[in-house]
């Protein structure tokens, strides 16, 4: 039972969180247009471009290379009419100055806020592979469950850089301090 | 007599009120009815369409991000809980995601409506779906039910509402009826007691109007009334006063000449006398109008004392000067005539004063002894009584002055004619120098040559001509066409003028004009009738001293005949001396005759003045008019009057 243990322990550290696929394509798939959905998108453009960046722990490098395969695959270079690049960004390089049209966080242990802060300070709009990783100051998350759900921290929703359609705000799930 | 219809008043104004609004609000709710089932129909359609729009945002994020379909059924079911939602279906590029519907959607498929909204890709103007939305028209239906039920309530309401209106506007109205039939009947004698004057509105003012007016009427018929009657007694008194006028002399206050007509034909035998004051116009002309009146009033009075008695005797004023006594019973012939006279003889004694001044009246006289034709018969008598310079005349049937007056008025009329047909014609009757046997002159007789061309004499029409005022004129043809007949003839004629032509300025005017225009002033000789009596010497010479300036001779005819003096006629400066036919006409043998002719002829001499015999008629004659030394001679054995000159 020990070894088993170890053996998870050193595989976690080894090779990083265990990701569920199904999740991680739902998420590639939404979160994109979950992006196109805000009305001030054209000011996050960076060279007129969406910039997509995936903030990873080094160990999900893997992990955030294959999103970004199966986004190019399925966008094949366009967010509808906008072209896109997507950057992979390891969390310790991650700064303010990281060129960011939305963030995309995987699973990480540490300080997430920092990601909240600087989407904060750059407005962008920020999706967390983990729901908890909400609390910290990420914007949106999505999990599957009877039907695929999507939540929203209503606490990092006011900045006045983004502003979504009304429709979305209608399906989403709300967390906040009190539900979470 | 037909009844005429009234038309009631009340009756049009709610009639028309009813009719105007009536078909205002058929107006109105036949197009409140098309707009309000517009609006509704808009209503329940924006309604959908709303459901729709609110629901396609939803439904669009839902296809977007591409979810799965639970969600976009989930919205579905929700949809479906409105009950005005019959289904509910989205299609994702012509394919069908989620279809469902209601329990009701087969029962009402038929009346529903189908809103067809398109989902656009969110943020997007792409489309990317379809929602379509079966909606229901029941609530369309059953707010239309409701509004024409509610219509026509309100129209029912409406019209019960007229029918009311109507009865109160009647019962308003219906007054002016009562008053209307109490007027009907109105007489100002019969007063009328006005209904509703104690009301305070417009049917209190018209009674109360015509309460007031009722007042007046009878007051001013009152006064009408007293008029009237007033007007009644002053017409019967001025009747009976003209009557008494009609009948009644005013000066005198005897009854007058109508009063006279009247009795005569109300009697059946009678007898009447006409009394006329002689030369009356004398007394007006010299003591005035007012004595003349006062001097009839008197004569009136005194010829009333004198019959006042005598009842069947009844006195009467005709004219100014003439009265009449009408015996209303006939006396005997004797007593009229005595009465008749002795009236006369009463008022010869009679003397009337005025200012110190006597004055005596003469009456004449005429009357009759019968009734028929009492007034005319009478006045004839009366005429003829003043002809005849008698007091008194009888009417006479044997006198035959009716007959000789419709003769008079024959003759009128020939003369007429004869004028405008120019039958008055002169003729020439040769006057004899008695020593030469050579005619000396002509005189120049009027004729009428009547229709069957018989050649009148002037004695049947000359008195008549003087009567009816043609004697001016037959005066006037003689002068013009005998001086015109002598204009070239070398011979003397002579013209016969009356009195009265020489004193007619006009007739002397028209002989100096005629004597110039055909010259014959050297030839012509006026004979001046002595018969008539010439009494105004003084203007006869001015009428000779006229034609004596222009160059003509005068000659006095018929002389001896009148009662010219010689000293009169000395003044008159004449010229000839025809000498009465009376008198030469039995010269042969009238010793008398003989002596008054040489008088005139010696006399005549003395003042040279030559003579002239007339009426010659036989041989002996002339002899004896030779030998009494009388110039001329003129007569039927020497010549007769011709239309023609006789030449010697």
């Amino acid at each position: 039972m020990r070894i088993l243990t170890l053996l998870f322990i050193l595989h976690t550290f080894l090779f990083g969180y265990n990701y569920n696929d199904m999740l991680l394509k739902a998420q590639a798939s939404i979160f994109p247009k979950i992006m196109m959905l805000d009305k001030k998108l054209e000011e996050k453009l960076i060279d007129g471009k969406i910039v997509y960046t995936i903030v990873f722990d080094e160990e999900d490098h893997d992990t955030a290379l294959r999103i970004s395969e199966f986004i190019n695959k399925n966008y094949k270079n366009n967010f509808d009419k906008y072209s896109y690049k997507i950057n992979l960004v390891k969390f310790t390089d991650l700064s303010i100055d990281t060129n960011a049209s939305i963030i995309y966080m995987l699973n990480s242990n540490k300080d997430i806020k920092k990601v909240a802060d600087i989407a904060k300070q750059k407005g962008i709009i920020t999706f967390a592979y983990d729901i908890n990783n909400l609390k910290n100051g990420l914007l949106f998350s999505l999990m599957l469950e009877k039907s695929t759900v999507l939540y929203l921290n209503k606490e990092n929703l006011h900045t006045q850089k983004v502003d979504f359609v009304d429709s979305l705000l209608q399906m989403v799930k709300f967390i906040d301090k009190g539900n979470s | 007599m037909k009844k005429r219809k009234i038309q009631s008043l009340s009756r049009k104004i709610v009639l028309s009120i009813t009719l105007l609004s009536l078909f205002a609000l058929i107006v109105i709710f036949t197009v409140f009815e098309k707009i309000n089932k517009e609006a509704f129909y808009n209503i329940e359609m924006e309604k959908a369409n709303l459901i729709a729009r609110t629901i396609e945002p939803l439904i669009a994020i839902n296809l977007y991000l591409g979810l799965n379909n639970d969600k976009i059924k989930e919205i579905s079911l929700q949809l479906i809980k409105n009950p005005n939602i019959l289904a509910v279906k989205v299609m994702q590029y012509n394919q069908i995601l989620s279809e469902i519907k209601s329990m009701e959607y087969d029962n009402n498929i038929e009346s529903s409506f189908i809103v067809n909204q398109t989902v656009y890709k969110p943020n997007s103007q792409e489309k990317i779906g379809s929602l379509v939305i079966t909606y229901s028209n029941q609530n369309y239906k059953e707010l239309t039910k409701k509004y024409t039920n509610l219509t026509l309530t309100l129209l029912f309401a409406l019209g019960a509402l007229f029918a009311l209106f109507s009865l109160y506007v009647k019962k308003l109205l219906s007054p002016l009826r009562k008053i209307a039939k109490s007027l009907k009947n109105y007489s100002p004698d019969r007063e009328i007691n006005f209904p509703y004057i104690s009301q305070n509105n417009e049917i209190g003012l018209i009674s109360n109007a015509l309460n007031d007016m009722q007042e007046k009427i009878i007051q001013y018929a009152k006064k009408q009334k007293n008029i009237n009657q007033f007007l009644e007694e002053k017409i019967d008194e001025k009747t009976i006063e003209l009557r008494r006028q009609l009948y009644i002399d005013t000066l005198t206050g005897l009854p007058n000449r109508l009063s006279l007509i009247n009795d005569i034909v109300g009697v059946r035998e009678g007898a009447l006398l006409i009394i006329n004051i002689d030369s009356f116009r004398e007394i007006n002309d010299f003591f005035g109008h007012i004595a003349g009146d006062n001097i009839l009033r008197k004569f009136a009075n005194r010829l009333k004392s004198m019959f006042d008695d005598v009842k069947y005797i009844e006195l009467k004023r005709l004219s100014g000067d003439e009265f009449a006594l009408f015996f209303m019973k006939k006396p005997s012939l004797e007593h009229l005539t005595q009465t008749a006279q002795k009236l006369i003889f009463d008022v010869e004694k009679m003397i009337f004063f005025h200012e110190n001044n006597e004055i005596a009246i003469r009456i004449t006289v005429g009357g009759v002894h019968q009734i028929d034709g009492a007034l005319e018969k009478a006045d004839i008598a009366l005429k003829s009584a003043k002809k005849q310079h008698k007091s008194f005349l009888l009417y006479d049937e044997k006198l035959n002055i009716e007959e000789q007056y419709k003769e008079n008025m024959e003759w009128v009329k020939k003369l007429k004619k004869a004028i405008r047909q120019d039958k008055i014609l002169p003729y020439f009757q040769p006057i004899y120098d008695n020593k030469s046997d050579k005619i000396a002159s002509y005189e120049c007789l009027i004729r009428l040559i009547d229709s069957d061309n018989n050649v009148i004499s002037p004695y049947k029409f000359l008195t008549i001509a003087k009567k009816s005022r043609l004697y001016n004129k037959l005066t006037k043809l003689m002068i013009k066409k005998s001086c015109q007949h002598f204009e070239n003839i070398d011979n003397d004629f002579s013209i016969n003028l009356s009195v009265d032509d020489m004193l007619d300025p006009e007739i002397l005017a028209y002989i100096q004009q005629n004597i110039k225009k055909y010259n014959v002033a050297k030839k012509i000789i006026f004979e001046i009738l002595e018969s008539e009596g010439i009494e105004n010497y003084e203007e006869i010479s001015v009428f000779i001293d006229e034609l004596k300036a222009l160059g003509c001779r005068i000659a006095i005819d018929d002389f001896g005949s009148g009662y010219s003096n010689f000293e009169h006629l000395l003044k008159l400066n004449i010229d000839y001396i025809k000498i009465d036919g009376t008198l030469i006409k039995n010269l042969d043998t009238d010793k008398n005759a003989q002596i008054v002719a040489k008088t005139i002829v010696d006399f005549a001499k003395r003042l040279n003045i030559l003579t002239v015999a007339e009426f010659v008629h036989n041989e002996a004659i002339h002899i004896k008019v030779k030998e009494l030394n009388i110039s001329r001679s003129q007569g039927f054995y020497l010549a007769k009057p011709q239309e023609k000159l006789k030449h010697s």
